[in-house]
């Protein structure tokens, strides 16, 4: 470290008397790290150093991880990986504390008698867990134990439970938090595209000149993401659809601030425009979609007037966007929970998908109608936790696909159920209607997150068993829970995860998980052991050699992953983006081999040679559906579930307050530094005029009630929220206890971003 | 649900019928673990096996790169446009540069600074604010686009945000360092940076008190303060510091900036460093630093600020109505009044020429002044360093008050002892001076103090404040001091007087209460009224019974327990100055960079 040069005012005697150096300034020194990172705290110098991708969000980002006996003393985003570009948000800075956190539970806990949980051995627990629910699964039926799951343990772990839960232990209703954020886009893209398939990279960010933003916010839900847009050399034009003016909206160059939830009717107005003004692709439409001429039909009474009334925002506003979609070469849409969290969630996903069709913005650089994801691995949860679908994207309905799994796992395709699991809300009905008797909780924090949250501990009253696997034991829902399995979380084990942009991402194991933590891989074997089906699964043996698997599961299907050599191959190309196959597509004659954009079996240069870092979908306009064209679905926009009325004149508006908050704040709020990144107790964000019509004092208390609950919040007044609406993010447990249980019928997400609430002083 | 414990009926394994095709994978597995005819347990066995598998960390063998160990950082692509070439020439420094437009609000910076930097666990140097306003729209006309059905569109002005991003500002003339009593600043004549020596610090904090924009941070742990260095051990090697590394937009750069041109900008002319603003009155000149935050004037911050809304907009930080209370520095609202009592009672003791009472009066005022300066050492992080606390004496009031004070309680030290082992030398000739000495160093002593706080620029702290404040306790408390020790009369009235006068005074605050917005003389009222209520009201209870009720009483009638009583009052009014001096601690509205939401 330099020596700090005299100063003038200071004496000679006073330089006498000064300690330049000492104990506490050596605290500070730096020394070289090494391994190409400059500069770090000596204390903190690494002897080695590895990639792993992030665990919190669906971009993906790459973190060095800093290592010192193997052990992760230190963390920054790595230099190299395709998708951060040597960046991360605090979160991924912040990865490693909530591995730390005093509160990590340390062994099983089990609810004595007293209605205490104590700490117990991992053999009663276990032997607690089998006989519990087999006695269930005896007495009320096999299907009477369900699982909810998560998007944020590993590719490998969705599989193991995914498997476990069906075909071990004979379960037949499990769901994932994904059911929260990615389903309605899961199920856009399967109906539109065959598969659910985000054709997206992210140098599709880079590569546009018109950006359209609808219900996203990626300025402060995905930052990384944002980084791109930055990056963009062309000078975007940059939409923003949403009823706040967000961060992004503040720097977008239009932005829409539409009625909340009148964004379908929106898009089948653009549509509309944009096919009155003949800016339509006729060549592609023809070639590559089907069903355009009835969304015609369909659209042509969505007039500007029209919309513009419904939407509240005037004909040159629309007309200008629609005109800039028009304009632009290379147009991306992109959404996100704005969109995915409503009434009518999936006909908005896929009137997006539509105006990307049309107007022949898929395939290329820079365009495509692309769904940001939330979660680390909600695309692993979406493809391989055996929910929804059947391994791998199959269909429990197929039979072939039902004998093509069954022959990959070696088990009997009789073990198969036929049909998929009741989504999150069914499962939550059937725990009601007392069809569900025990529950298995993994990585999600339902008492906190579900909508209408007040139902939760009633609800769960009604189970004769609820097991909560977390690494916390103080979570909201792990403090319902009969049993708590203390789980390793990120960091502490291995596995892949896969990111928005369909890439796999290895994780690695870096520290220790406290006491007897296991991770969730390690639970599942555990388990299987212990119900007695350890042999169905005496292969998947490490998250490697269940990786090999889920890859022999994958051949054929459109998120064919048999080209990837291992975790090492991940490691050293940066993750691999499905597809990403071994042998020449086509095995499945339902699947165009044309869908999978950057195809090696037709560039023979690129067999067996290393991915290219970005690759997206539909590059030859061949979509997954049998006939390998892309469909135009849409249905007639539906009133808001529960509307305003003279007692609930508000409309609440929920989403992201901050980057530094996290999937109910179960990690995040571990790490100090995170905590001092958002308000530390609920607020509600209130336009000015509101705030001054109800006499409510900036920074004062309100009382925010609707039909289910009633909350006490801080008053954030601010012109970025329209009259008549408020904001609160969901990361305040008292948010979910306003909401509204409305669902989009196709894809059962619920719609948390629209209720009717009043609002007053407290 | 209720939970039960197992019964036996349930350790039983539920059967299983033939025709379940999971049978057919079980063959093989062992039997339920809790049959008690297996002697050895499989699942407890098992269990170890997981675990230790589980404590095995495999990414370094497996996996580690080899990352490029070259002497050029790998992150330098990013950054290397964003530190300046070469070194700061003669009347240049280093200077942060941020780019409000840039910035998404992601944060990134505060954690990178924490982790790069190896800060403690709730440590960063850097923090974030947000900005909120109204900003002309800019779409519509300036790209050429009309309205078809209504000509053109758009409201005049849209709400903007702007998230701000702040660490140490690097001050031409610092406040820290000029305040700092132990020279525990230093400002490299090279780069401008403002470094702090952990090992010199004293954890007296007046430098957090004399920073405009809550830059050091005091260290539980260590009781010292720390701060942003701009990361100047990377700067040497031409690394870029932690948060223009870590910023995904490039929002944050090191510039080299004209020092005499930040001077410039900061003082346009020098006496406004002084200049009052008297809220409601006349509009304020836009802040050329940015807005909603402190004069430039006070220190002259470095760093620059950049956005294109910054002048076309009305911004107001997003915490602007927040009322955070500050640290009540409690061993400070015990040492400023007992040593105002002490330098009172000398000069009651001077003023009266009493010498009966000097014996008494004198040694009481050495042991509340030496009360007041124990009190004061348990303020320091590092008490043991604060011999060295006279080093800053050319500029810091910390240190005169120091100097000051350690002179006062010096002689009056001596004086004590003189009266107690010598008292033949007690004369009038010698009294009387000796008396007056003390009362002089004592009173000067009392501006000292006045002067630390004042010093700080803080409206609440303003030199007219504190010396109403500060001289107040030392007339009312010497006034009654003296009543009690002399028995007069005239004493006890005049105390009835100064109580009220600086009751009335201390009550000042409140007409702020009516002043719209949230100016921080506003929000010391409200600090007082709302959340301090109780404080409040003791400092007027303690104040009425000690400086009208007994004093009033001691009036009316003269009896045997005069002197008690006294003593009482004084005790009385003295725990009212500490509840006034509580409140000047914890309801002083700090200047502040613009804070983020605040619930």
């Amino acid at each position: 470290m330099t020596k700090p040069a005299t100063s003038p005012q200071a004496t000679v005697l006073g330089n006498a008397l000064r300690s330049i150096n000492g104990r506490m300034t050596t605290e500070l020194v730096q020394v070289p790290g090494d391994f190409g990172l400059g500069q770090v705290p000596s204390r903190l110098a690494p002897d080695a150093t590895t990639t792993s991708v992030c665990g919190f969000c669906s971009t993906g980002c790459g973190l060095k991880i800093h290592l010192k006996d193997g052990q992760a003393v230190n963390l920054s985003p790595e230099t190299d990986y395709p998708v951060n570009l040597g960046m991360a948000c605090p979160k991924g800075w912040e990865a490693l504390t909530p591995l730390a956190a005093p509160d990590r539970a340390t062994t099983p806990l089990f609810r004595g008698a007293d209605g205490v949980l104590r700490p117990v051995e991992w053999e009663t627990a276990i032997g607690a867990f089998c006989d519990r629910f087999k006695n269930i699964q005896t007495e009320h039926g096999a299907h009477s134990v369900a699982w909810i799951g998560t998007g944020q343990i590993c590719v490998e772990e969705f599989a193991f439970l995914g498997a476990l839960g069906k075909f071990g232990m004979g379960m037949k209703h499990g769901d994932g938090n994904t059911r929260q954020c990615m389903a309605t886009a899961a199920v856009a893209y399967m109906e539109s595209f065959g598969f659910d398939a985000p054709p997206f990279t992210y140098a599709d960010f880079e590569q546009s000149d018109v950006l359209v933003f609808i219900g996203a916010n990626p300025c402060i839900a995905h930052p990384i993401m944002w980084q791109r847009v930055l990056r963009n050399p062309n000078k975007p034009e940059i939409i923003v659809v949403d009823p706040r003016r967000t961060e992004t909206a503040v720097n977008a160059t239009q932005h829409l601030p539409l009625k909340p939830k009148s964004d379908l009717t929106l898009l089948y107005g653009l549509a509309h425009l944009i096919i009155e003004n003949g800016w339509i692709d006729e060549g592609f439409i023809a070639e590559s979609t089907t069903g355009f001429d009835e969304f015609r039909e369909f659209v042509h009474r969505f007039t500007p007037d029209k919309v513009a009334a419904e939407t509240n925002l005037t004909v040159g506003q629309i007309y200008h966007c629609a005109e800039s979609i028009h304009r632009g070469k290379a147009v991306s849409f992109w959404w996100t929970m704005g969109v995915n969290q409503s009434h009518e969630a999936t006909r908005t996903a896929q009137a997006i998908i539509n105006l990307a069709l049309m107007t022949g913005n898929i395939g290329r650089p820079g365009t495509g109608a692309n769904s940001i994801t939330g979660q680390c691995n909600a695309m692993g949860s979406r493809l391989f936790s055996n929910t929804t679908n059947l391994l791998g994207g199959h269909d429990f309905k197929n039979p072939v696909h039902r004998a093509k799994v069954a022959g990959v796992l070696g088990i009997d395709e009789r073990l198969i159920p036929h049909e998929a699991s009741w989504a999150y809300d069914q499962i939550m009905d059937g725990i009601d209607r007392g069809e569900i008797k025990g529950l298995w909780i993994i990585a999600t924090n339902t008492a906190h997150s579900w909508i209408n949250q007040n139902s939760v501990p009633d609800l769960f009253k009604k189970l004769d068993f609820l097991v909560v696997q977390d690494m916390y034991a103080t979570t909201e829902t792990a403090q319902l829970a009969d049993l708590v399995l203390p789980a390793g979380g990120w960091g502490e084990k291995e596995g892949t995860l896969i990111n928005s942009e369909r890439r796999f991402g290895p994780v690695k194991k870096v520290s220790r998980a406290p006491g007897q933590a296991l991770s969730d891989f390690n639970i599942f074997r555990l388990i299987a052991h212990a119900w007695g089906c350890g042999e169905m699964f005496r292969e998947w043996t490490s998250p490697e050699a269940v990786f090999r698997i889920v890859q022999q599961i994958t051949a054929g299907q459109p998120c064919d992953i048999t080209g990837i050599e291992g975790y090492q191959m991940l490691d050293e190309c940066g993750g691999v983006q499905w597809p990403w196959p071994a042998k020449p597509y086509g095995a499945m004659e339902s699947r165009r081999e044309g869908a999978l954009g950057t195809d090696r079996s037709r560039n023979p240069e690129l067999q067996n040679s290393v991915p290219e870092q970005e690759r997206r979908l539909f590059a030859d306009g061949k979509f997954f559906t049998p006939d390998g064209r892309a469909r135009f679905v849409y249905e007639e926009p539906r009133p808001v579930a529960e509307p305003t009325s003279p007692a609930y004149p508000f409309v609440l508006l929920t989403g992201r307050g901050t980057s530094a908050q996290w999937h109910t704040n179960s990690r995040t709020a571990k790490s100090a530094i995170l905590r001092q990144l958002y308000p530390a107790n609920a607020y509600v964000e209130i336009n000015p005029e509101d705030a001054a019509r109800l006499g409510i004092e900036p920074n004062s208390r309100v009382e925010v009630s609707s039909p289910r609950g009633r909350i006490v919040a801080t008053a954030f007044v601010t012109g970025t929220v329209q009259p008549g609406q408020i904001f609160m993010p969901m990361h305040y447990a008292e948010t979910n206890k306003l909401t509204h249980p409305a669902f989009d019928p196709y894809s059962r997400q619920p719609s948390y971003k629209h209720c009717a609430v009043n609002l007053k002083p407290a | 649900m209720p939970a039960r414990l197992l019964s036996d009926d349930e350790l039983e394994e539920p059967t299983v019928t033939p025709s379940d095709p999971r049978a057919s994978a079980r063959s093989g597995s062992p039997r339920s673990h809790f049959s008690s005819d297996i002697p050895v347990d499989p699942i407890a066995t098992f269990v170890d096996v997981l675990l230790a598998e589980q404590r095995d960390l495999t990414a370094a063998e497996r996996f580690a790169f080899k990352h490029r160990s070259g002497e050029i950082p790998s992150q330098a692509r990013y950054y290397r446009n964003l530190i300046p070439l070469s070194k700061p020439g003669v009347g240049e420094q280093y200077a942060f540069e941020v780019n409000l437009d840039q910035c998404s609000g992601c944060k990134a910076c505060v954690a990178a600074c924490h982790s790069l930097n190896g800060l403690e666990d709730e440590e960063s140097w850097r923090t974030v604010g947000l900005l909120i306003g109204e900003a002309p729209e800019k779409l519509g006309a300036d790209i050429g686009f009309r309205d078809p059905a209504s000509g053109t569109r758009h409201q005049p002005s849209a709400p903007i945000q702007r998230t701000v991003t702040t660490a140490c500002h690097h001050c031409a003339d610092p406040g820290c360092l000029n305040g700092c009593p132990v020279l525990a600043y230093e400002k490299d004549p090279l780069t401008g940076i403002v470094r702090h020596l952990d090992d010199q610090c004293i954890g007296c904090q007046y430098c957090v008190m004399k920073c405009p924009y809550e830059v050091p941070k005091f260290s539980k742990r260590l009781g010292i303060v720390r701060k942003c260095d701009m990361c100047s051990q990377r700067l040497a090697v031409g690394e870029a510091p932690a948060c223009v590394q870590s910023c995904p937009n490039e929002a944050i750069r090191i510039a080299v900036v004209d020092v005499a041109e930040a001077l410039a900008v900061g003082r346009p002319s020098l006496p406004g460093k002084f200049s009052k603003t008297v809220p409601g009155k006349g509009a304020r000149p836009p802040n050329p630093f940015l807005p909603a935050s402190p004069r430039p004037g006070i220190t002259v911050p470095t760093t620059r600020y950049f956005s294109t809304v910054l002048t076309t907009s009305t911004l107001r930080a997003a915490d602007e109505a927040a009322l955070h209370p500050a640290d009540p520095h409690l061993p400070l609202v015990a040492m400023l009044p007992l040593s105002q009592l002490s330098v009172g009672l000398m000069v009651g003791l001077a003023l009266s020429g009493s010498l009966s009472a000097l014996k008494t009066g004198v040694t009481v005022s050495f042991i509340a002044m030496s009360i007041a300066l124990g009190v004061a050492t348990l303020h320091l992080g590092q008490p043991l360093r604060a011999w060295k606390a006279f080093l800053g004496w050319r500029k810091s009031w910390f240190s005169r008050e120091v100097i000051a004070f350690g002179q006062y309680h010096g002689f009056l030290g001596l004086f004590t002892a003189v009266l107690w082992l010598k008292p033949e030398l007690l004369t009038a000739a010698i009294g009387h001076p000796a008396s007056g000495i003390a009362a002089l160093l004592g009173l000067g002593s009392v501006f000292c103090s006045v002067m630390l706080y004042a010093d700080t620029q803080r409206e609440f702290w303003s030199f007219g404040r504190s010396f109403g404040k500060f001289f107040g306790s030392v007339t009312l408390l010497g006034l009654a001091g003296s009543g009690t020790l002399l028995d007069s009369s005239a004493c006890w009235g005049a105390t009835i007087a100064v109580f009220l006068a600086k009751l009335a005074t201390d009550l000042e605050i409140l007409r702020f209460l009516k002043v719209p917005g949230f100016p921080p003389l506003k929000k010391s009222a409200l600090l007082i009224t709302r959340r301090f209520s109780r404080i409040a009201f003791a400092r007027v209870a303690f104040g009425i019974c000690g400086g009208v009720l007994l004093p009033g009483a001691l009036l009316v009638a003269r009896h045997p327990f005069g002197r008690a009583t006294g003593l009482v009052a004084v005790l009385l009014l003295l725990a009212g100055e500490m509840c006034e001096r509580f409140l000047f601690f914890a309801a002083v509205a700090p200047t502040k960079m613009p804070g983020g939401i605040s619930a």
